[in-house]
Parts: C-alpha cells; sequence; structure tokens
C-alpha cells in the first residue's frame, strides 16, 4: 500500500516539521542556493557602493573617469548578479522537484488505498500548485533575506552608524508582520474553501438544470448558491481588510528609516558621512530594501496560505496496515469463517450486515445472492480483508482476515476488472511471483475459457491496450490471472457479469474444480445459484443459508430473485450499476443443463459434493454454445 | 455578418463591465482617486528627496526641514493610499465578481435546461467562476488604468525634466529591454508541452490502476502498482528541471536589463554632475526616475488584463443573451391527468426526432415509450413535462397546452426522474425533498420507502444527512434517490420515468413501480421510457417510437408480434412476452369498467381527448400472450398517425401503422 518501509513510525502529517525535515535532507542544495544566491546579491550591494564610490571619488571631485570605473564595476556586478539569478532557479528546482516527486508518490499510494477519484486531478493540478508556489516562496524569501543582508553590508561600509537607523525599524516592521502572518493565513484558506464551495456548487448546477427545472427549484438552488457566493465575497473582504496590517507593516519596515535617515543627514553629514555615502544610502532604501520587503509580504501572504492550504490536503496519509503479525494458516480450520460479523459504516448508520455466522469448508462452493445494494459486495470485502467488522471475526483458513498472511490465502475479482498496459502475459501472471511456465498460464486461459480471447490479442507475448478491451474482455483476463493465483479461496463480486451467462458458468465451473479450491460467488444471474453447493440470500441484514431447493421454499425473496424458479425466469439475481447487455436474460444454460428437470433444480446436496457433481452434468450442453 | 455577431457580443460584454463597475461605482471612484493619488506621490518624491538632500549638503539646516517634513509626508502618503488601495482593489473585485455571479446564475436558471443544450455545463461553469471572476477585476483595472499608464510616462518625463540627455539615454537602451522581454515566451513551450505529456501519462496510468483499486487492495499488490505507476515519474522531474533552466535564462536576461538601463541613466547622469549641470540630488533622483520609467513594460500587461476582461465579459454577455423561458398566467383545471401531445416535432442537433408526433396517455394510466432512438424518447420526455417546448405542435395536461402554464402549476402537477438524476440539495435528505419549497415532516422518509431507498439511505454514516457528495452510491441507488423524489410530490397528476429504473434489479424495479401503481391516492398518469423488456411489460400500453413517429400502440404482449419491436430494446434477445414476476395491480383495478381481463380500447373522434372512452368499446379477442400475468390495461391509449393533427386515425391493435 505505502511506498515506505513497513517498520517507519506512522507520522502526523505536519507540514511545517516535515518541510524542515524536507530541506535538512537536502541541505547540500540549499548550500548551492545559498551560494548563487550571494553572488545575485552582489548587484544590490553594488547599487549603493558603487553610487557612493561614484559620486565621492568621481564626479563630486570633478573626475569622471574613475567615477564611469566605479559605475562599471557595478554593471560587472549586475552581470554577475543576473548570472546568479539564472542559477538560483536551478537551485530552486533541485527543492521544488524533488518536492513534487514526493507528493506524487504519496497521492499515488494514498490513491491506491482509498480508490479515490479525485486523486487525478490531485496528482495533475493540485501538485503543480504545490510545487509552484513552493518554488515561489523559495524564491521570494531567499530574495528578501539576501537583498537585506547585501544592503545592509554595504550600509555597513558606507557608515555603520547607518545601522542604527536602518536596523531598529526593519526589524520592528518585520515583527509586525510576523505576527499578522497566521491570521492573514488563516483568512487566505477560508477563502480559497469558500472560493472552492462556490466552484463546486456552481459545477452541481449547471449539470442538474434539468433535475432543479423538473423539480421547480430554481428559488432555493439559487439562493443557497447565492449564499455561497455571498460568502465568498465576505471573505475577499475580510482579506482585504487584513492587507491594511500588511501595509503597515511595510511602512514601518520601509519607509521609516527613509524618514530617520532624512531627519539624521545634518548630524551624519557632521560626523564625516560623505554626501556619496547619504546618497547610497538611500539608494540601498528606496532601491532594494523596499521592493524586496514588497515582494516578500505579498509573496508571503498569497502563496504560503496556498502552500499550506493544498499541502494539507495532499500529505494526508493512509492509515498503514496493522502491523505484519504472520500467523501461519490453521491445519483443519474452515477455508472461510465468519464469527459474529457486524459491519456499519458509520456509528450512526443501520448496520449492512449484522451477526452473520458463516463457515465455509474447504473445497466447498457458496453463492450470495440479494437485492443490488443489500451489501453483497460489502460482506466480499469483509472476507478479502479490505473492510474491518465492528464486531465479530472474519478469517481465512484460521488466519484473520486484515493479517498480512491472509492476502496469499484469497483472491477477489471484482466486477471491474482490473487491466493495465503491460503484455498480455504480465497481466495474466500479476498474482504469482514465482515464473509462471507458458503451458500453465495457457491451460488455465483454456479452462476459464479465455483461450479464444488470447488468441485473438496475439498470445503472451503480446502488448495489451487496456482501452481496447470490451468490458468482457477485461473481465476474463482478471479470471485467468485469479485462476493461475497460488490462493486457495476464490472470490468472486460479479466478476463474470460482462460475459454472457454460457461463458459465465464454464468459469465458475473451472473455479469450483480447482483442486482443494473454496469459491464464493458474489451471484448476478439466477445460474450462479443454481449451480452453487450452497446459497446465501442476504435480504436487510437478516440472511438465510441453504441450498437452492432449501432456498426455493423457505424464502420468498428468493423465489423472486430466481424468477418463479423456472426455467424461464428472467429476474436477474443481481445488476451493477452500469448498463447490461444481458441485464434480463435467462441464463440458458443453467436451467436444462443442471441434473433434474428444468422447472425444479435438484440440490447437490451437501456442499462437498459440488466439485465432482456439478461439473459434469453441465459440460455437454455448455461446449455446444 | 461574424463581424457584426462579435461587435454585438463585445457591446454586451461593455454593457456588463459598465453595469459591473457600478455596481461598486462609489469604491471604484475612490479607488481610481487614491491610485492616482498614489502614483503622483511616487513620482513627487524622488525629485523632493532630491532636492531635500542638496539642502542638506548645502547645510541649509531651516529651509532642508521643510523639506524633510514634505519629504516624510510623500513617504506616509503612498503607504496610505497603498493601504486603501489594496482594501478597494480587492473588496471592488470581489463585490463585481459576486454580483456577476448572481446574475448570470440566476439567468441560467430562468433558461433552464435549455441552457445546457446551447451550452456544455463544463462550459458554463468556467464562465461561472473563471470568466465572472476575470471580470470583477475590471472596474479596479479601469480605475487604475490612468495610474499605471501615467508612472512609467511620467517617469520618462520626469528624467527629461531633470536633464534632457537622461531621457535620450533611456530611450536609446529601451527597445533592448523590450526584445529581452519578448525571448522568454518563445523558449518555454516546447519543454511544457514534454512535461504535460509525461504527467498525462501518469495520470493515465493512475487511472488504469484506479479501475482496478479493488483487485488491487485484496491482492497486497499497492506498493507494486505504485512503481509501475511511477515509472514516466523520473522523466517528469527531467523534464522540470529543464524548465526551470529555461526559464531562470530568461528570468537572468530582465533582471539584468532594468539595472543596466538604470547605470547607462547613472553614468550620464554623474558626467552632467562632474560637468557641474546637475547636483547630487538630481543624480539621486534620476536613478529613482529610471526605475519608475523602466515599469513601461508592464503597461503592455496591465492594458492586456484589461482586453482579456472584456473577453471574458462577451462569453458572460453571451449566457445573458439567451432568452428565459417564459411561463403563462393560467392554473391546471381539475382533471384526471390526461396528457396529449399533438403534431409535436423536437430537433435535437440539427436532426429531427420527433417529427410531427400525436399521442393521448389517458388520465391514470401508464404508458411505456419505446424506440431505438435515445434522442426520440428522451425528447419526448423532455417535451411532456415542459423541459423542453416543442419546435413545432402543442403539448397539453388536462386541455391545457403546457406554456400556459405558472410554473408553480406546471411543477407541482408534474414530477420526473431519470436516469442519472443529479443529486442537488446538500443532504440524501435534500435531494429527495428537492423542490420549491421544503416537504412536509415525514414526506421524505415515505418517499424513500416507496422508492425501495429507505434501507440503503440508513446504512449511509449519516443516514438521511448523509451529505450527496460524500455518500458512496451506485448507479442504482443513485436512481432510487431520483424516483423517492418524484414521489415526494404527492400533488403530481403525471409523472415522467425517463429510463428511470434502468439501472435497478428486476425485483426492486417491480417493488417499486408496484407501490407507485398502488399508492394511495388519486391515480397518477405515468409516462415511462424504457429501454428494458420489463418495464414495458408492466405497462398498460407501450407506444412505439420509430423514426420520429409513433410505429405503434399497444400492450407489450402485442406488439412482440409485430417484426422489428424488439430490436428497440437494450435487451432484445430477452424480449419475451411477458415477465414473470406478478404483475403490479392497482388498487382501482374493480373500477375498470368490463373487469380486468376485458380489453376496452377508446375511440377518438375528430382529435377530442377520451373523454367517454369504453362508450363505443368493443370487446377485444382475448389473445394468449402475456399468460395469466399479464398486466390488464384498464384504459387504452390512443396514438395518432401523422397524417395529420387534426384529422387521427385509430391505430389498428396488434398492428403497425406505418409512421
Amino acid at each position: 500500500m505505502d511506498p515506505k518501509p513497513q517498520g517507519e513510525a506512522p507520522s502526523s502529517p505536519s507540514p511545517a516539521r516535515e518541510g524542515v525535515r524536507f530541506l535538512w535532507r537536502r541541505r547540500r542544495a540549499v548550500a548551492v542556493l545559498a551560494g548563487w544566491s550571494v553572488a545575485e546579491a552582489a548587484y544590490t550591494f553594488a547599487t549603493g557602493y558603487a553610487l557612493a564610490r561614484a559620486l565621492d571619488a568621481g564626479f563630486l571631485a570633478g573626475k569622471p573617469v574613475p567615477g564611469l570605473a566605479w559605475l562599471a564595476g557595478a554593471a560587472v556586478a549586475v552581470l554577475v548578479g543576473a548570472y546568479g539569478t539564472g542559477r538560483t532557479y536551478r537551485g530552486t528546482a533541485a527543492l521544488a522537484e524533488p518536492l513534487r516527486d514526493a507528493l506524487v508518490r504519496r497521492v499515488v499510494a494514498r490513491a491506491l488505498h482509498d480508490g479515490d477519484r479525485a486523486a487525478v486531478s490531485r496528482l495533475t493540478h493540485q501538485v503543480e500548485i504545490a510545487r509552484d508556489t513552493f518554488a515561489g516562496l523559495v524564491m521570494v524569501a531567499r530574495t528578501f533575506v539576501f537583498t537585506a543582508v547585501g544592503a545592509l553590508v554595504g550600509l555597513c561600509l558606507l557608515a555603520p552608524v547607518l545601522l542604527v537607523l536602518v536596523l531598529p525599524p526593519l526589524l520592528a516592521g518585520l515583527a509586525l508582520f510576523a505576527v499578522t502572518l497566521r491570521p492573514l493565513v488563516g483568512r487566505q484558506e477560508a477563502f480559497l474553501d469558500a472560493d472552492e464551495a462556490v466552484a463546486k456548487s456552481l459545477g452541481d448546477v449547471c449539470a442538474g438544470l434539468r433535475d432543479v427545472a423538473a423539480a421547480g427549484a430554481e428559488d432555493p438552488v439559487h439562493a443557497d448558491t447565492a449564499a455561497l457566493v455571498d460568502a465568498e465575497r465576505d471573505a475577499a473582504y475580510a482579506l482585504a481588510r487584513w492587507s491594511v496590517v500588511r501595509v503597515a507593516a511595510l511602512a514601518v519596515a520601509g519607509r521609516l528609516p527613509v524618514v530617520l535617515l532624512l531627519v539624521a543627514a545634518p548630524r551624519l553629514l557632521d560626523h564625516g558621512v560623505s554626501a556619496g555615502a547619504l546618497a547610497g544610502a538611500l539608494a540601498y532604501l528606496t532601491q532594494s530594501l523596499l521592493p524586496g520587503l514588497q515582494n516578500l509580504m505579498h509573496g508571503l501572504g498569497a502563496n504560503g496560505s496556498r502552500l499550506a492550504v493544498v499541502l494539507r490536503r495532499l500529505m494526508a496519509e493512509p492509515p498503514r496496515p496493522a502491523p505484519g503479525l504472520q500467523h501461519a494458516a490453521v491445519p483443519g480450520a474452515p477455508a472461510v469463517a465468519l464469527r459474529g460479523v457486524t459491519f456499519a459504516h458509520g456509528p450512526h448508520a443501520d448496520p449492512v450486515v449484522d451477526r452473520l455466522h458463516l463457515a465455509l469448508p474447504h473445497g466447498s462452493h457458496l453463492a450470495v445472492v440479494g437485492l443490488s445494494g443489500i451489501g453483497k459486495s460489502t460482506l466480499a470485502a469483509l472476507v478479502a480483508g479490505m473492510l474491518e467488522p465492528q464486531q465479530g471475526e472474519v478469517s481465512v483458513c484460521g488466519i484473520p482476515a486484515r493479517d498480512q498472511g491472509a492476502r496469499a490465502l484469497r483472491v477477489l475479482i471484482p466486477q471491474e476488472a482490473y487491466v493495465f498496459s503491460g503484455t498480455v502475459g504480465e497481466n495474466l501472471r500479476h498474482l504469482r511471483t514465482d515464473p509462471v511456465p507458458d503451458r500453465e498460464v495457457l491451460a488455465a486461459a483454456e479452462a476459464v475459457g479465455a483461450g479464444e480471447l488470447l488468441d485473438r490479442l496475439g498470445g503472451l507475448a503480446a502488448p495489451l491496450v487496456p482501452a481496447e478491451l470490451s468490458a468482457g474482455e477485461r473481465q476474463q483476463i482478471a479470471l485467468v490471472r485469479a485462476y493461475l493465483s497460488p490462493a486457495p479461496v476464490v472470490l468472486l463480486d460479479e466478476a463474470a457479469c460482462h460475459l454472457d451467462p454460457a461463458a459465465e458458468a464454464r468459469a465458475e465451473r473451472a473455479f469450483a474444480a480447482r483442486p482443494g479450491g473454496t469459491l464464493v460467488v458474489i451471484a448476478h444471474r439466477a445460474g450462479s445459484a443454481r449451480r452453487a453447493g450452497r446459497v446465501l440470500v442476504m435480504d436487510g441484514a437478516r440472511t438465510t443459508v441453504g441450498t437452492h431447493t432449501e432456498l426455493l421454499q423457505r424464502s420468498a425473496l428468493y423465489r423472486d430473485l430466481m424468477g418463479d424458479g423456472g426455467p424461464r425466469g428472467d429476474a436477474a439475481v443481481s445488476q451493477p450499476s452500469r448498463p447490461l447487455r444481458y441485464a434480463d436474460r435467462v441464463d440458458p444454460v443453467a436451467g436444462p443443463g443442471l441434473p433434474g428437470d428444468g422447472g425444479h433444480v435438484i440440490a447437490y446436496g451437501s456442499v462437498r459434493q459440488v466439485q465432482t457433481a456439478g461439473d459434469l452434468p453441465d459440460g455437454g450442453p455448455l461446449r455446444g454454445k | 455578418m461574424a463581424a457584426r455577431h462579435r461587435r454585438s457580443r463585445l457591446g454586451g460584454g461593455d454593457r456588463l463591465v459598465a453595469d459591473a463597475t457600478r455596481h461598486v461605482g462609489a469604491r471604484t471612484l475612490v479607488l481610481g482617486l487614491t491610485s492616482v493619488a498614489g502614483t503622483g506621490a511616487a513620482l513627487l518624491l524622488p525629485a523632493v528627496l532630491g532636492h531635500t538632500v542638496d539642502l542638506l549638503l548645502a547645510r541649509q539646516s531651516g529651509e532642508a526641514s521643510r523639506w524633510v517634513v514634505l519629504c516624510a509626508l510623500l513617504l506616509c502618503a503612498p503607504a496610505v493610499f497603498d493601504a486603501l488601495d489594496g482594501l478597494l482593489t480587492g473588496t471592488t473585485a470581489a463585490g463585481a465578481t459576486a454580483w456577476l455571479r448572481n446574475r448570470v446564475l440566476g439567468h441560467v436558471l430562468a433558461v433552464g435546461p435549455r441552457a445546457t443544450a446551447r451550452f456544455a455545463p463544463g462550459d458554463l461553469v468556467t464562465r461561472l467562476v473563471g470568466n465572472a471572476a476575470y471580470v470583477g477585476t475590471a472596474p479596479g483595472s479601469l480605475a487604475s488604468a490612468v495610474a499605471s499608464v501615467a508612472a512609467p510616462l511620467g517617469g520618462i518625463a520626469a528624467l527629461g525634466l531633470v536633464d534632457p540627455w537622461l531621457a535620450v539615454a533611456f530611450l536609446a537602451g529601451a527597445p533592448a529591454l523590450f526584445l529581452l522581454l519578448r525571448a522568454f515566451t518563445r523558449a518555454s513551450t516546447d519543454c511544457l508541452i514534454a512535461y504535460q505529456r509525461l504527467q498525462g501519462d501518469l495520470a493515465g496510468r493512475l487511472v488504469e490502476a484506479l479501475d482496478g483499486v479493488r483487485t488491487i487492495a485484496a491482492a497486497g499488490t499497492g506498493r507494486r502498482e505504485a512503481d509501475r505507476i511511477l515509472q514516466p515519474l523520473p522523466g517528469l522531474s527531467r523534464e522540470g528541471h529543464r524548465m526551470w533552466r529555461v526559464q531562470g535564462r530568461s528570468a537572468a536576461q530582465t533582471a539584468a536589463v532594468v539595472p543596466l538601463l538604470q547605470i547607462v541613466v547613472l553614468a550620464v547622469a554623474g558626467l552632467r554632475l562632474a560637468q557641474g549641470a546637475l547636483s547630487v540630488g538630481d543624480v539621486l533622483a534620476a536613478s529613482r526616475y529610471a526605475v519608475l520609467a523602466a515599469g513601461i513594460g508592464a503597461i503592455v500587461g496591465r492594458l492586456n488584463a484589461l482586453v482579456h476582461a472584456r473577453t471574458a465579459a462577451g462569453r458572460l454577455a453571451e449566457i445573458l443573451a439567451e432568452p428565459p423561458a417564459r411561463y403563462g398566467p393560467r392554473e391546471l383545471p381539475a382533471g384526471d391527468g390526461t396528457l396529449r401531445l399533438r403534431g409535436v416535432t423536437a430537433i435535437r442537433g440539427g436532426r429531427t426526432v420527433l417529427d410531427g408526433l400525436d399521442l393521448v396517455v389517458p388520465g391514470g394510466t401508464t404508458v411505456a415509450v419505446v424506440g431505438r432512438s435515445d434522442a426520440g424518447t428522451s425528447a419526448l420526455a423532455e417535451l411532456a413535462g415542459r423541459l423542453a417546448d416543442p419546435d413545432a405542435g402543442v403539448v397539453e395536461l388536462d386541455g391545457v397546452p403546457l406554456r400556459d402554464l405558472t410554473r408553480t402549476a406546471l411543477r407541482s402537477h408534474i414530477a420526473y426522474a431519470f436516469a442519472r438524476p443529479a443529486l442537488l440539495g446538500g443532504t440524501i435528505a435534500g435531494t429527495i425533498g428537492l423542490g420549491p419549497h421544503p416537504p412536509a415532516p415525514g414526506t421524505v422518509t415515505a418517499a424513500a420507502r416507496a422508492a425501495c431507498a429507505d434501507t440503503f439511505v440508513r446504512r449511509l454514516p449519516e443516514r438521511y444527512d448523509t451529505p450527496c457528495a460524500t455518500a458512496p452510491l451506485s448507479g442504482g441507488e443513485a436512481q432510487r434517490l431520483g424516483l423517492a423524489r418524484a414521489f415526494a410530490r404527492p400533488g403530481s397528476r403525471l409523472i415522467v420515468l425517463d429510463d428511470a429504473t434502468s439501472s435497478l434489479d428486476a425485483v426492486t424495479e417491480h417493488r417499486i413501480t408496484h407501490t407507485l401503481l398502488t399508492a394511495a391516492g388519486p391515480a397518477r398518469t405515468c409516462l415511462v421510457v424504457a429501454h428494458r423488456t420489463t418495464t414495458a411489460a408492466r405497462a398498460d400500453q407501450v407506444a412505439w417510437l420509430e423514426d420520429g413517429r409513433i410505429r405503434a400502440v399497444g400492450t407489450h404482449a402485442h406488439l412482440c408480434e409485430l417484426p422489428g419491436y424488439c430490436a428497440a430494446f437494450a435487451d432484445p434477445e430477452g424480449a419475451g412476452p411477458g415477465p414473470s414476476l406478478p404483475p403490479p395491480r392497482r388498487a382501482t383495478e374493480a373500477d375498470t369498467p368490463g373487469g380486468p381481463h376485458r380489453r376496452q380500447r377508446a375511440s377518438r373522434d375528430g382529435g377530442e381527448p377520451p373523454t367517454a372512452w369504453g362508450a363505443e368499446g368493443r370487446q377485444e379477442p382475448e389473445v394468449s400472450g402475456p399468460g395469466p400475468f399479464s398486466p390488464p390495461p384498464r384504459r387504452a391509449t390512443t396514438a395518432h398517425a401523422p397524417g395529420g393533427p387534426h384529422r387521427p386515425h385509430q391505430v389498428p391493435r396488434g398492428e403497425g401503422a406505418e409512421g
């Protein structure tokens, strides 16, 4: 799940602490960046100092040549500084690019954990915002620090007494800004949240205009959205009011030193400060420090809060799996066992599964039926260890289902089959860590009825393009993969719903015939239930277990689901939410192919007999279809 | 023609900008004044500062102290102006944006679903979110336009006033500035393209894995999958570094230009100082004016922003140019909910999907509309409840043309459910109760129960208060919420189900239709667009739509005998003669004249609605087909062949009326 080593202690995402750690790990890059920034600051230093020297030693002394020479020196400093500026971009990249990489890794890890589709937008959009704002922050903060240092060193060289006039207001202004930074970031966050809420609401309304009109809900919908629009406007007002404080901080830090310098000028001139030094000091204050402060306060306020918001969203980590206590399979334990299992989606929600007891011996074949959305897939997810029940225990071959050790013992194939860009062979061997000979792969494909598909795709070495496969073909690939997996327990969660009934029947029988294999089928069509040795009927939180014949007598719902039990019953057991081609089709194979007449299906008897009894009678007519 | 269209669009946009500016008029005015004052102060300061320095250097303390005070004022005044400017720019943009969004949103809602036929929903959102925000900045940009042009021009003029040679030096050096600034855009595009391609690759791999996220989670292969997805990352990083390098190069160019210009001006000023033509203060002022004058490069950007805002305003004006939906003054008289379409034509995307269609759905009956063309059946569903107006012909409910009804009458008497309902309204309860007024207490849960939605809603984390955005709903569950929304409107006479049960399993669909038909209160007329045989089989009558006209009307069992009928379904092979589930029976079944097994049909005469249906009713021969469970239609539907809206002829039962 997580790209980081298992042993690492779980960390709560604190952007500040992680940021410091991030920079510390890249201290070399930071040092290189600082070096080039010094070169960049050479220009800042030159603006004032060269001007002062050019005036004092040159133009004011009536000697134009030294004056021009000092200015030429400043021009060289400008060029050096500009080169430094160019290199600081590379230095910033050495920080921003690794940040992007780390965020991408984290987004991918989390997406694979929770399957959230929004991850794609996070990956392409929010990560880029984080990268750009982070780079912007690095640039602004760095520029200010080195500009300030360059200017202060220059002032000190011109006349150390100048620092006494400049430093106190500068520090006071920066302190004022620092104090207001946190509330400012808070306002900025509130504004961004309000802005997103508006965009989302407008998106919903524009996509649902038909529903709004049909419900005659124009006025309340307009009122609701207008309230969000007004809330965003108020958030923007609040943000704008805080900008006043920023201007005050800027006035204290940047403008006050100029006034102080002018007020003190007669005394400074009396105490040996030259005319050139005074002009140079004014140049430092008005042309280096003031613009630098302006950029810092604007950049930190806007970029910093944006970065904070985006990082907070991106850095939420997936919960780590439980510590890897590797239990060994318990001999003699049932293949799948549920003891008093209760699961609900929240403390206020009705349970989806309520105190369910179920034990499947090795080699058994269970079908789970019920109306769509009743919780069949939740049950499969509980057995697959993807969900944790609030009460009770789920175990696979005696190992708790959430345990790492249980992973190798069961394989879940969901309705939405997974295929990836790669070769056909890579896709089929995906669940095997050992090398699998081609012969075995081809035999597996033949067994579940995908041999023809493999031929069509061009064999195991052929590249597979997911977009070119139909939903049914994707399911066939996933079925072969599961068949090849070493796991003794196979969970098919409507895994063949896009196949035609004959192909579905063939695949199910192949799985049931796996030596020692236990099969749980979340049934999509009535045929799946008829083929299974035992059937679990889910009806709300109530469940009933029995054979097909028993349930036909006992469960009204089961009779409904089986479409009155007749061979022509055309009620699908369960349909997925997507449109299906065979939505209402009768299973043409199961009825006539099964022992007994079409109307009254004879149960297979005990669960254990199913693999031998279930496979034979259906084999004949199936091949012919 | 195109030019005139463009002009009119921009004209509308300009009017919109003017309206928005007027809405924040006072603030815009103050903003304009402060920005002009701020620029004035910024232009005065270097000259005053220079003169002050000269006075200080000349030891004229008395005179100098007055100038120092002036300097302090000129330094502090911009701080005040800046503060006002920040406050007003922010609030002006926010106020104007909010005003624009509310205005355009109100208009979009008034236009109704037709707006999305003209603009794709995503496009509408972009206009409402992005373009409105852009136009919102227009008043502020307008107000500060004078100031932003005045600063650099004033800087050049001030250089000339200090010494004409300074202006000459600046203007000679400036062209280099423009040439170098232009280099940036050309260099950066090609690495950006490579970067975006790799990013797309990465996103594509992630999407692939998200499709199989359950498989991956169950197999615990997450780390391997992450490695596979992240394969393009090193390449992305390489391209990223390349982008920064290119940016760094152009930044270095721009970083050099302005200071070099400034040094050129300083060198000339220094020479003039040595000649005694200028003072130290003048040199200082010249250095500052050179920086101000270099701001001329930014003027283009400022003007560009205004041009963009104008274009964005044009795009908003396009929305406002769509005429809003008009409603009539009439209320609905008492009636049984008979729906009549007369000579109705609908054109979608330039194609005629309904072509002079005539259909009567008698009050209280259920009629399924089937047809291969989704466009035709959906258009019919839209017209039946006036989500769209027909391009020709009339749709009437209980004798009143829909377009004569008030909006309230129309929406309170016709309810809709769709295949993919938009789950507006915030929470689950909100989306079920979506309507002009909050529903009566208890209505929501009762409607949810009727739509078989109560069970799964109670399993959601916050039950009925669960936000729709966070509720993990399947397509079938969303459909049931949409159905519940329709059921939560007890006053409706007509209910239109546009493929609204397509994602439900057969048993659930059966339960819902059963509840719908046996609900207490006055019987409701149902128009059901169906793509599944079971749905069609449960209706009293089926209207078979082909090539924009009614091909035949009859029970599902009868129509099944016609060639081509089965192909109208998404599940043609399964189009058997009837469902195996017990059909819904109405509570009012006993009222049916002739009993449940008598098939009667209405006669039509001269286009009048079949008020006296059955008066002329002849007994139909028993047809074997749907079996003992076939739904007994109690009233028949009459269809008109498109021979003309006023001389319709009857469709013989069981035969196709060639359209």
